[in-house]
């Protein structure tokens, strides 16, 4: 308790500093750095047998990480955009009004300077960045959800760089010589989901999920839809990921065992279903309606009349996280790290949210088991169980794992791909102009990620934000950013980071090891005053632990 | 045989067919009207036939193959689109539909537009205030936005949308007839009805809404060409027909972003929805041309 309190006299002192006009960073240097711990009261009971134990601040630039259980994706983990660091101080203020969802303090190489909402998103270059300063002077993020007007937008000029541009453009776009086109690694997962949990819906019988897997003629969807490099999913997680395709291909098609299926569960005429998506352009699925039409045609061939339903973007992803989401419905995955445990424990895990249903023990008892060994024969074996549970079960149907490629001015610099959609637009320039112009999809929701889960938020915070890891520019492994190093007990239980010194965020005040154990403590408590975001939900903080007092938490919006 | 001895139709038949426009208009119709009705013997394929797996060679977005230009493939007159189905097969059920939109969505408010109106200009007082109200309240919002209102509350769907537009459409109606009965309520032939013994019911149905009615009916052709244009801008923002059904705006909205792409997948709906509306509108024209005494020469 007096750590808590020495630490927030520390954090009040720093906010009266700021106050008083721009000298918080050297009224921050003068305090003497209070060691914190999280929880105060002694380590987390590890009810859900993964995750955090204790979070501890040793010095100004030394966290120390007790999990419940071993996690070798965790360096990984801790690189995802959602785990930003945020300045203790801010993150009190910013959580209490609730502007922290709309107005971000990072350490990153841009820093907000306006959000005009339903319009743009302006970046100004962070002058104080401790790494290589953006190239550009202001970096500006717009939204256009049709491609043909993306593709046009670049070709006016009014853009600098656009996300996918639509399977029918790339050949022209690739022909135009002032433009480049960068195709991106198909590093994510279309699925159709169908929630089993639903009382009443065929979709809660085995024998009817079996049969919609055993009518879809998967390849003929990537044949037709999909651009080059995409690829029908074998398996949930794309098999370029070490341990992915472990265990049993998924179903080839078979129209008569489907009707069989069918007529087993009770429907032998078929029935009437509802398949919904949201009219939003991700690389894993590029033609959401087309794609739609085109399920729609191949289940009718077994007798299920399928109405198509469109629902507004983050209506439909707070319904699938909710598990309101009736019927099918279509939805994907980009990988945020390259590892089973960012698709499959996400989604299938002990904690995973009831889009599916009722999370799955078969599936998630080896998950678990595969997240806790570093033995690469173990969780091979482990990953096989868990995807042939996965074919058993059938909460959801991989589709495709689906290519994509981004477009630049060709007089770009520094224009790349990720394969986990994290652009950084600090690398990018144009000669003689100062301002960069990306045109993604959509508006973010929020710009608080650790409560956002879609890919249009988190590449914004990426240029904002920066956690102890992130992503070295265009590739999957991992770099250090606010820390300089994280080092693992042999029994892979402790880590110690060591955290980079003369960090400063964008409000001025200094980065230290208190600010990370209060950004974690602050989501993973759910008791936590803190514990405040646009949902609140902090969806994708349960890849990397559970929570603490869950009866506080907010559930997903029915 | 001349003028005065020719009866009311016979002229205004011949006063509408001795307009080019309206003839026009008349040939579109008709071009129209027929390839609605004999959609299934003109098109080889199914409007929602998925044709993957089912023709060799069927590829997604090939632009038109025409055998009789030397096309040497399975003719496809104006392609096929998005989903590989044949887009000609697509745009003559598209028509059957859009005129079927048309004339039930128009047919609903006129029906119901002309009661309230007739009813509203007969009685007046209070009863004409009342309606009168509703109707300016009604007519006060853009009749889009109002349309999508309706839609967004009872949900998306081809009948939703022809009961929405139908209801946005009923003000014009009730206008048009409750000055048509202003004007008639007063004649010597309603004093005449009542000097011998009529009900006010029988006066209003028998013998002044038959007199009434023809400004309702030019309107109405004129609002058909509206009605076909609003619903398929509904079904464009996929709030009318729902995939696979095919309907113009839809087809239209699904594929939009083809346009410079694959032309033919947006090209043709847009003519149809062109053609029809501008055929509606010549005829309508001719039609209040014809029957406005004033005109007659």
């Amino acid at each position: 308790m007096k750590n808590l309190r020495i630490g927030a006299i520390g954090a009040a002192l720093l906010m009266v500093a700021a106050a008083c006009g721009g000298s918080s960073s050297s009224a921050a240097d003068t305090i003497a750095f209070a060691a914190k711990a999280y929880p105060e009261a002694g380590p987390a009971d590890c009810a859900d047998g993964y995750g955090f134990k204790r979070i501890t601040s040793t010095d100004a630039s030394t966290v120390v990480f007790e999990l419940c259980a071993p996690d070798v994706a965790f360096i990984q983990k801790l690189a995802l955009t959602n785990y930003q660091i945020n300045d203790s101080g801010y993150l009190t203020t910013a959580t209490a009004d609730g502007s922290i969802v709309g107005a971000p303090n990072g350490t990153g190489p841009y820093k907000l300077k306006a959000w005009e909402k339903g319009s743009q998103i302006v970046l100004e270059r962070n002058a104080d960045y401790w790494g290589q300063l953006a190239t550009s002077g202001t970096a500006v993020f717009q939204w256009q959800a049709e491609g043909a007007a993306r593709l046009l937008a670049l070709q006016a000029g009014t853009a600098d760089g656009i996300d996918n541009l639509a399977p029918t453009d790339i050949a022209g776009a690739t022909a135009d010589t002032t433009l480049q086109v960068i195709p991106r690694a198909a590093l994510n997962t279309m699925y159709l989901g169908m929630n089993s949990g639903i009382a009443g819906d065929p979709f809660e019988k085995l024998e009817v999920r079996k049969a919609v897997a055993l009518a879809l003629d998967r390849q003929r969807i990537i044949d037709n839809f999909y651009p080059g490099g995409s690829e029908v999913a074998s398996h949930f997680t794309p098999c370029t990921i070490e341990f992915a395709c472990e265990g049993e291909e998924w179903y080839t098609q078979d129209i008569a065992a489907a009707k069989q299926l069918l007529k087993d569960a009770g429907y032998p005429s078929g029935f009437k279903t509802t398949l919904s998506y949201r009219d939003v352009v991700r690389g894993y699925l590029p033609v959401p309606l087309t794609v739609a039409t085109d399920i729609q045609a191949q289940l009718k061939e077994i007798g299920i009349d399928v109405t198509i339903a469109v629902v507004e973007s983050t209506a439909y992803l707070d319904a699938a996280s909710a598990g309101t989401l009736q019927g099918l419905h279509l939805l994907g995955w980009g990988a945020d790290y390259p590892d089973p445990t960012n698709f499959l424990d996400y989604h299938f895990g002990k904690n995973s949210s009831p889009q599916f249903g009722a999370p799955i023990a078969e599936v998630y008892e080896p998950l678990m088991a595969a997240s806790a060994t570093a033995d690469a024969a173990t969780r091979a074996a482990l990953y096989a169980e868990a995807n042939n549970a996965l074919k058993t079960n059938i909460p959801m149907i991989p589709m495709a794992h689906g290519g994509s490629a981004l477009a630049f001015k060709a007089s770009i610099t520094g224009a790349h791909s990720s394969p986990l959609g994290n652009e950084e637009l600090s690398v990018m320039s144009s000669d003689g102009d100062d301002t960069f112009v990306w045109i993604q999809n959509g508006e973010p929701g929020g710009l608080y990620c650790m409560d956002e889960t879609d890919g249009e938020s988190l590449r914004v915070c990426g240029q904002i934000g920066e956690g102890l890891f992130g992503f070295v520019t265009g590739e999957a492994s991992t770099k250090p950013l606010l820390a300089t190093a994280c080092t693992a007990s042999e029994d892979l239980l402790t880590w110690t980071c060591t955290l980079r010194t003369g960090v400063k965020f964008h409000n001025g005040a200094t980065f230290d090891a208190t600010d990370v154990v209060d950004t974690f403590a602050s989501v993973w408590d759910c008791a936590n005053p803190l514990h405040k975001g646009r949902t609140s939900v902090f969806e994708y903080f349960s890849l990397i632990s559970g929570f603490l007092n869950t009866d506080a938490c907010t559930k997903p919006a029915e | 045989m001349n003028a005065s001895a020719q009866t009311p139709f016979r002229r205004a038949l011949r006063s509408f067919l001795e307009q080019r426009t309206a003839r026009v208009g008349l040939a579109l119709l008709l071009v129209l009207v027929t390839a609605a009705l004999g959609a299934d013997v003109f098109a080889s394929y199914s409007p929602i036939d998925v044709l993957i797996d089912k023709e060799p060679g069927a590829i997604r977005l090939a632009g038109p193959c025409i055998n009789a230009l030397g096309c040497d493939g399975p003719q496809h007159i104006f392609g096929l689109d998005n989903n590989v189905r044949d887009v000609f097969a697509r745009v003559l059920h598209g028509a059957r539909l859009s005129l079927q939109v048309g004339f039930l969505t128009v047919g609903f408010a006129i029906v119901l537009g002309s009661l309230i109106g007739a009813v509203s200009g007969f009685v007046g007082g209070w009863v004409d205030n009342l309606f009168m109200r509703v109707m300016d309240v009604l007519l006060a919002f853009p009749s889009l936005l109002l349309a999508i209102a309706i839609v967004t509350v009872i949900g998306p769907g081809l009948i939703n949308t022809q009961l929405a537009i139908g209801i946005v459409a009923i003000p014009i109606y009730a206008r048009v007839m409750r000055a048509s009965v202003l004007g008639l309520r007063d004649r010597e032939f309603v004093a005449a009805s009542r000097a011998l013994g009529a009900s006010e019911a029988s006066i209003l149905f028998r013998k002044i809404l038959p007199n009434a009615l023809t400004p309702s009916i030019v309107q109405g052709t004129l609002g058909i060409g509206g009605a076909i244009l609003d619903v398929a801008a509904l079904s464009f923002l996929g709030l009318g027909a729902q995939p696979p059904t095919a309907e113009w705006g839809s087809m239209i909205g699904g594929d939009r972003n083809l346009l410079f792409s694959s032309p033919h997948v947006v090209v043709f709906p847009g003519i149809a929805i062109t053609m029809t509306v501008l055929a509606f509108n010549l005829v309508g024209d001719g039609l209040r041309d014809a029957l406005d005494p004033r005109l007659q020469r």
